[in-house]
């Protein structure tokens, strides 16, 4: 019973990371239909900059993961501007060729910055915490608890809020977006704002479990993909799912398989789903 | 009120308009007759601002339309409900209809008002409204497209083939809703295959064919002529 506490509660936690991840990728793609392989990178450079603000400028825990999400956020909206922009009439591999590109751009400009060594990010939830006699890692409940809210504020941005709406407005329809009168360019400005800042909150939850290194985001991305594959391109309720389906898999294959074969489960999923489902377990769904 | 002059758009190296000329006044109801591909919806596109490589002149009261962005355009009081209805499937009725309102936004109560004459009109929407649009019928899903310009309050409304693949007696209701429109102020261009039903509610039409203005005239002009009989009436 501890055992299975433990996996649950493992893959609850690599659930909510991928999750968090995998709505930012599918939400630009929604709208863009770009599929940016860049946001792993942006998931690094959160990690990286919650890092430097705790260990160099002493900042609060809570503020600098907040400081990471505006910096990855504007960082995001800068990718859009001045890279997906001014390539929206091109031919679709452009806007693949370019993310690859914004890719190597932050991964190299990390590495000239910060160096490629491997970092641990401190955390002041370092503790045990007791619920029902079973026990758990504080800042695995941490991140699992912060994913739970980030996804119910972001449910209620886009159903609630007109500015949230016009996001999915303009996944379900471009056109006719436009044509009620919603700026297409501020739309893309505040997704990929939300995109960054969902990836860059979701490594400074992840970082203290883990290590902070500039290829830290190239398994989390993959995965990501996975999860917006399995979960239908574009559906949120799908990333959401998907992440958590990817999650569970890993945790209980590590366990009752092995752990050096956990990376391979999500990807072998992909192909047991895909040649079953091949449009995905969601795109059914309402978006 | 609108002005168009010497508009002409390519499509890469393809000239889709030539030389288009056209214009409503305040209060008109003015129909664009031609067959499919004649360069009707690429003449609402360009006014709506959503088709580059456009020269020539477009007016509205005054103003130049060309080289500003659709979102603008739809401010200036210029709404677009075009073929194909663009609607958006997942959300509810009520929920399109709101973001027809979009440029509105900050205007609560006048948003509130726009939305109670909409589902007056439309009845049957106040009964589906918390549906997913993508789940209404044709007809319905018309009324939303409709419903959804009027909420943008517009001074010069655009309907691109609304009738487009419609029974026969929700074209009737359809046409019905136009006029009415119309003669609520509100000034209508509208863009029809259905030559007949189109001109009987014209103010003036205009007869497109191969992205050229080929003949125009009012109402019994149109209606008398020989020629539109043949192409567009039958008989």
């Amino acid at each position: 019973m501890e055992l299975f506490f433990q996996l649950v509660l493992n893959g609850l936690t690599l659930g909510s990371v991928y999750g968090l991840v995998a709505l930012g990728l599918t939400l630009v793609y929604g709208i863009l239909h770009v599929p940016n392989f860049s946001h792993g990178a942006l998931y690094m450079v959160g990690a990286y900059v919650a890092f430097i603000l705790m260990s160099n400028y002493g900042v609060n825990y809570w503020v600098a993961i907040a400081g990471a999400a505006v910096v990855v956020g504007v960082l995001a909206m800068l990718s859009e501007r001045l890279v997906f922009h001014p390539l929206r009439d091109a031919p679709p591999i452009h806007d693949k060729i370019a993310a690859i590109g914004i890719l190597l751009f932050l991964e190299a400009g990390v590495m000239a910055i910060w160096g490629a060594d491997f970092r641990r990010m401190p955390t002041p939830y370092s503790g045990i915490v007791d619920i029902f006699g079973l026990t758990a890692p504080a800042q695995r409940l941490l991140i699992i608890a912060g994913a739970f809210v980030l996804v119910v504020a972001l449910h209620l941005f886009l159903k609630k809020t007109i500015l949230g709406s016009t996001i999915i407005a303009m996944a379900q329809n471009r056109e006719g977006a436009a044509l009620v009168g919603i700026n297409a360019t501020k739309v893309s400005l505040l997704t990929f704002f939300i995109s960054g800042a969902l990836a860059a909150v979701a490594a400074g939850l992840f970082a203290p479990i883990n290590l902070v290194y500039p290829a830290m985001g190239h398994l989390v991305i993959m995965k990501a993909f996975v999860i917006i594959v399995l979960g239908g391109m574009g559906s949120i309720p799908g990333a959401i799912i998907g992440g958590l389906i990817i999650g569970f898999a890993e945790s209980f294959a590590g366990f009752y398989i092995s752990t050096h074969y956990k990376d391979l489960v999500a990807f072998l999923l992909l192909v047991v789903i895909l040649s079953v489902r091949p449009e995905g377990l969601f795109t059914k769904g309402v978006r | 009120m609108l002005q168009l002059k010497n508009v002409n758009l390519n499509y890469g190296s393809f000239r889709a308009l030539h030389d288009i000329n056209i214009h409503a006044d305040e209060g008109e109801l003015v129909v664009l007759l031609g067959a499919n591909g004649a360069g009707k919806s690429s003449i609402f596109l360009t006014i709506s601002g959503l088709n580059k490589s456009v020269s020539g002149s477009i007016k509205f009261r005054g103003q130049e339309l060309l080289g500003m962005k659709p979102s603008q355009i739809v401010e200036a009081g210029i709404v677009h409900c075009p073929e194909g209805r663009k609607l958006f499937p997942g959300m509810s009725v009520l929920k399109n209809l709101i973001l027809g309102a979009y440029v509105h936004r900050k205007d609560k109560a006048g948003v509130q008002r726009s939305l109670e004459e909409v589902l007056d009109m439309f009845p049957i929407l106040r009964e589906k409204k918390d549906q997913p649009a993508g789940s209404l019928s044709g007809g319905q899903q018309q009324m939303v497209a409709i419903g959804r310009a009027l909420m943008g309050r517009p001074k010069l409304l655009m309907l691109d083939e609304p009738s487009l693949g419609l029974a026969p007696l929700v074209v009737k209701q359809m046409f019905e809703v136009i006029q009415r429109i119309n003669q609520s102020g509100t000034t209508v261009l509208l863009a029809e295959q259905n030559a007949y039903a189109a001109l009987k509610i014209a103010n003036r039409a205009y007869v497109i064919e191969s992205g050229r203005i080929v003949m125009e005239g009012d109402r019994d002009t149109l209606l008398g002529d020989e020629r539109i009989r043949k192409a567009y009436i039958g008989g």
